[in-house]
């Protein structure tokens, strides 16, 4: 079952007098479950691509479409209901409220609905679980490491199981190790509770967690891999870096 | 310098706004201070220059040593010629008398000083004698002949053009026998004597006016030109106590100088008031500053990062910040000092107003400009100081580091300890009140500095628990977002102290300014109602002989006339020197039955008072008095009446703001006796059950309006008249507080701006997640009315100190004790006021956060 749907995406900006295509009729879409991770090289449109499907931003033409809903055309306001209920985001600055307990960040987009926290209070502690903060959870960010602020932010994207979580590059302010261990949690995430992500990255080992990779280039699609369950992280990994090679050589 | 362009310049073109409100809170702190004090300057000088004008070059004035009706022979003008060291002694023959054809005003002349019949004065003089004594300009025919009894008037220009008099018309003059017609020999210009009683005067030969007033034999006053080789004050105490041995005791040698008193007195009173809020203005101006400026750190930190990156040191950072605050500083003072001379003419002309004096346009002294200047720059530096030191503080790695919690200094974690110290003595200081009579109220001002100190220091510690306390009703007003804005006001808990701190002066002003203006005018209110008591006010140029009483008493509607007479005299207590006061004498029967006394708090019964004061030997002290020398009822103070000092013991303590609160009431039979005076100023009617009083009021006209050139006023307007006037008084200090809130609110936008700023991609994260704009909005609004109600309630409890210590002050500097009164809608008001401001301040800033722009948020470093 598609969950998400691009039909023929453009985006252009103007800067100034020059018009730039950052994305020419894009089709794409995900499916319940699935694990889909979005490269290209800089400038490609991965991150613009992301900001339309998020409705973070409106195509200058074709349709997003989210659980059936086409997104644009919606007011700002039922855009905006629409991201809170739906969508978990996870960006690359961890943007936790710094006054905020890691618990209370966690269950912020709950507090922002207007529901009563204490009724997520079984999934927060699956969550506080999952990403290994039980015992912090009282932690104030300034005193939390910053792998451990970004697994808040990806337990704040999850609390109220969107239809799809859209990471934009989880990992790119995080070292190796703590990459690692972000990139698990995203592949759990998606294996134990069924959570449908989409992320982009320029980091070929966070992408050979999904199970799908899409390489954009010019605003365009320009491949796709399918990985099988059977196929090994290093496996991924070459297969993943020598498309992307491909890709930047034939620029 | 090249530095400074780059730097200074371009920051300010980029920020205009910000450069604007950061000089306003000095604008107009300096603008207030110079106003005020050039126009109580000119208040004082246009009072001194009124006293030398109408004194001349007398260096001592010689009058009657028990004031009322009592003159003093002609022939002491002579014996006092005769004492060496006198160069001419001047006799002037005061008579106060009205045109024939000028028609009686239809109102009762108002001022600080009471009511005014109006009317004009004429001065009996030597002509010879007189301009030697006295300056005065021809403008047109001539002044008096050498002949003595000339039948001859020289009147001041205005007041003959006004009553459309011209030099050779024969005048008519009233007498108590008549009308006299006198020649109009010559106007002089309304300068040096021409301002005697505001213009309305003129001068004619002594033994013309003798006759006419029917007083041969008698002047008023003698005043004393000194040989000029007496320059020195002791060569001058000595000459006027030779003269006093001369004359004996029926005369007093006094200075000219010391008959201003009064008016100076209250104008001081009036100032120390002003300044002090305007003080506070400038106070709340230096919030401001620091905020603009906090602000701009904030902003720039990045900038100032990457400046110390590349080679600026910590202290040229700061230097460059405090430079700005220098060029902002004398841009905001100078705005201010024009400002401030634009707004002394608005406030001339309702001193002029109030004191009935005309004031002339002065030329702004030196040392006012300086002294708001040196305020002005000076507080602009002191509040910049903080966050230039904070500029120059930013390393250079802190510009790339994301922005939490702000580090907190020692003051802000423990300064509440202190605070609660200063705030604990400050309030015993209060409960204990050891403010005995001080002028200077220096005590008192400690006061208020450690109130301001204490409370100040306890703020940052208050707002955690307050926002604690607050979430439900946070979360209420605002819903689930607003509690997210309501943690933001612990993020910097100096920014918020300050914003706080800002809106809680000014709460706390609004407070002090309503709780003084409350207690004076509730006991003003009160005694206004019994000082022009009755339904119907009688007043007249000239005195009214007792016989008035039964005539008016016999007009059909008249329940009852009572007679008033206010009589200066001096008096003393057993131990105190000589002072001068006003005896108001009154017929307490009829008084109370027109109307009645107004007794200080814990009196014994005011029947027997009155009683005791009918059976004579007795008067009423002025609550003022009873203060300043320590006096109640049963002590004994002493008059000087025309057989020497009689004791009088005190029947009771009154409420009275005649004469600056300076006031003896005293009975009727007890003035005739002791002073042999039995005329009145005024009569106070009383209408009977059911007549109309405009209707009684035209048959007393009718009847003897003409007679008596009476002033008839029906009270109720009199009495609105006099409110109003009060309100203009008390209009300045309602202006300086709504300044003082229109500066704290700007501090709010201020403080609100920034923290919008500051958290742009948090705003962004909180929108790409779901915030709506309107929820965006609303945390905001409910950051800032988190503020508003911390202001508002730590400024209620301030305000509350506060007006009780003004009002020991005030008990302190000039003997008024006023019962404290708050209306608890006051309270509920100035809580309403600070919220609404708080809300109105964060329109702006709530908007430009709604309006972030996601992506453009999220990508924001």
């Amino acid at each position: 079952m598609k969950i998400l749907e691009a039909q023929n995406l453009h985006k252009t900006y103007e800067l100034g007098k020059v018009t730039v295509r950052a994305l020419a009729g894009v089709n794409f879409s995900v499916s319940a479950g699935e694990f889909v991770a979005i490269m290209g090289p800089s400038g490609s449109g991965k991150s613009t691509l992301l900001h339309l499907l998020g409705g973070l931003d409106q195509p200058s033409g074709g349709v997003v479409i989210l659980s059936g809903q086409q997104l644009s055309g919606l007011s700002d306001k039922q855009v905006t209901l629409m991201r809170r209920r739906n969508i978990g985001f996870v960006f690359q600055f961890f943007n936790l409220l710094p006054t905020l307990t890691a618990e209370e960040n966690i269950l912020l987009p709950v507090i922002i609905d207007g529901q009563d926290p204490r009724k997520y209070e079984g999934f927060l502690v699956r969550l506080l679980d999952l990403i290994g903060l039980t015992d912090r959870r009282h932690h104030r960010p300034d005193q939390l490491s910053g792998g451990e602020q970004q697994r808040v932010a990806l337990a704040r994207a999850l609390i109220n199981q969107p239809a799809i979580l859209l990471a934009d590059e989880p990992t790119g302010n995080l070292d190796s190790k703590t990459s690692k261990a972000m990139m698990e949690l995203l592949r759990r995430s998606c294996t134990e509770l069924g959570q449908t992500i989409v992320m982009v990255t320029h980091d070929p080992r966070a992408a050979a967690y999904a199970d799908r990779v899409v390489f954009i280039k010019d605003g365009q699609i320009n491949q796709e891999i399918q990985f099988s369950s059977e196929d090994d992280l290093p496996k991924r990994y070459r297969q993943i870096v020598e498309i992307m090679e491909h890709l930047e050589l034939s620029e | 310098m090249r530095l400074i362009r780059l730097l200074l310049l371009r920051s300010f073109r980029l920020r205009p706004a910000r450069v604007l409100l950061s000089m306003f809170g000095i604008t107009l702190g300096v603008a207030g201070m110079l106003s005020i004090s050039v126009t109580n300057q000119s208040a004082l000088d246009a009072v001194q220059r009124l006293l030398v004008n109408t004194s001349g070059s007398a260096r001592l004035s010689i009058i009657p040593a028990v004031s009322g009706g009592e003159s003093l022979p002609e022939q002491m003008v002579s014996a006092v010629s005769r004492v060496a060291g006198v160069q001419q002694a001047v006799p002037v023959l005061k008579v106060t008398t009205s045109l024939a054809s000028q028609s009686a005003p239809e109102q009762v002349g108002l001022s600080f000083f009471g009511a005014n019949a109006g009317g004009m004065i004429i001065h009996g003089v030597d002509a010879a004698a007189e301009l030697r004594a006295r300056e005065y300009r021809v403008t047109s025919g001539r002044f008096l002949s050498s002949s003595p009894e000339a039948n001859e008037i020289v009147l001041v220009e205005n007041f003959a053009e006004d009553n459309d008099l011209k030099v050779g018309q024969r005048i008519g003059i009233l007498t108590p026998y008549g009308v006299e017609r006198v020649l109009l020999v010559g106007l002089i210009a309304k300068e040096g004597a021409g301002l005697t009683n505001n213009g309305a005067f003129g001068v004619a030969p002594l033994r013309t006016v003798q006759r006419m007033f029917d007083r041969a034999g008698e002047v008023d006053q003698i005043d004393v030109l000194v040989e000029e080789s007496y320059t020195s004050t002791a060569q001058l105490n000595l000459l006027a106590r030779n003269v006093q041995q001369r004359l004996g005791t029926r005369a007093s040698v006094v200075s000219p100088a010391s008959q201003g008193r009064r008016t100076t007195e209250m104008l001081n009173n009036y100032q120390i008031g002003l300044n002090f809020l305007s003080g506070v203005a400038l106070f709340v101006g230096a919030y401001l500053i620091y905020n603009a400026f906090a602000m701009t750190v904030v902003e720039r930190t990045r900038e100032f990062g990457m400046l110390r990156t590349v080679g600026m040191t910590k202290a040229q950072i700061t230097a460059q910040m405090l430079l700005e605050a220098l060029v902002l500083g004398l841009a905001g003072s100078f705005l201010g000092l024009a400002l401030g001379i634009l707004l002394s003419r608005g406030l001339s002309q309702l001193m002029s107003g109030l004191l009935n004096i005309d004031l002339v346009r002065m030329p702004i002294p030196v040392s006012a400009v300086l002294t708001s200047l040196v305020l002005g720059i000076g507080v602009t530096l002191l509040g910049a100081m903080l966050p230039a030191r904070q500029a120059g503080n930013v390393s250079p790695i802190e510009a790339l580091r994301i922005r939490g919690k702000s580090r907190e200094g020692w003051l802000l974690v423990n300064g509440w300890k202190p605070g609660v110290v200063l705030l604990a003595s400050s309030v015993a200081i209060l409960l204990w009140n050891p403010f005995a009579y001080d002028p200077m109220f220096r005590l008192g001002s400690l006061t208020v500095f450690l109130l301001f100190l204490g409370v100040t220091l306890i703020l940052p510690a208050g707002i955690t628990p307050w926002e604690r306390m607050m979430q439900p009703v946070v979360k209420l007003l605002y819903g689930s977002s607003g509690t997210l804005g309501s943690r933001n006001i612990e993020r910097s808990r100096l920014r918020s102290t300050i914003t706080v701190g800002a809106l809680l002066v000014g709460v706390a002003m609004i407070l002090v300014v309503r709780g003084m203006t409350e207690s004076f005018v509730s006991d003003l209110r009160l005694w206004m109602e019994a000082y022009l008591g009755g339904d119907i006010y009688v007043n007249s140029a000239v005195p009214l002989r007792s016989t008035v009483g039964s005539q008016l008493r016999a007009i059909p509607g008249v329940a009852m006339a009572a007679p008033v007479r206010y009589l200066p005299v001096q008096w003393k207590t057993a131990s105190s020197d000589v002072q001068e006061t006003t005896l108001m004498a009154v017929d307490p029967v009829s008084y109370t039955q027109v109307t009645g006394f107004v007794f200080s708090e814990g009196q014994t019964n005011p029947a027997e008072a009155v009683q005791r004061l009918a059976q004579g030997d007795a008067v009423f002290l002025s609550s003022v008095l009873s203060e300043k020398y320590g006096l109640k009822p049963g002590d004994t103070i002493y008059m000087r009446t025309r057989s020497g000092w009689h004791p009088f013991s005190i029947a009771a303590v009154v409420v009275d703001f005649y004469n600056n609160g300076q006031m003896i009431t005293g009975s009727w039979a007890d003035m005739r006796r002791y002073f042999r005076v039995n005329d009145a100023n005024t009569f106070l009617v009383r209408v009977q059950p059911g007549e109309d009083a405009a209707e009684v009021e035209k048959r007393i006209d009718r009847q003897l309006g003409k007679r008596y050139r009476l002033i008839l006023e029906l009270n109720d307007s009199l009495r609105k008249r006099a409110f109003s006037l009060l309100d203009q008084a008390f209009i300045m200090f309602d202006v300086l507080a709504v300044i003082s809130i229109v500066v704290a609110s700007l501090g709010v936008v201020n403080t609100l701006t920034m923290s919008v700023i500051e958290r742009r991609r948090e705003i962004g994260m909180l929108r790409a997640i779901g915030l709506t704009r309107n929820q965006v909005a609303r945390m905001v609004l409910a950051e800032a009315g988190i503020m508003g109600l911390l202001g508002g309630v730590f400024g209620i409890v301030l305000g509350i100190l506060l007006t009780r210590l003004f009002l020991f002050g005030m008990a302190a500097m000039s003997g008024y004790k006023l019962a404290f009164v708050m209306a608890p809608e006051g309270l509920i008001f100035s809580l309403v006021i600070a919220l609404v401001v708080s809300q109105l301040a964060a329109l702006l800033p709530a908007l430009q956060a709604a309006r972030t722009p996601i992506l453009e948020a999220i990508q924001f470093e």
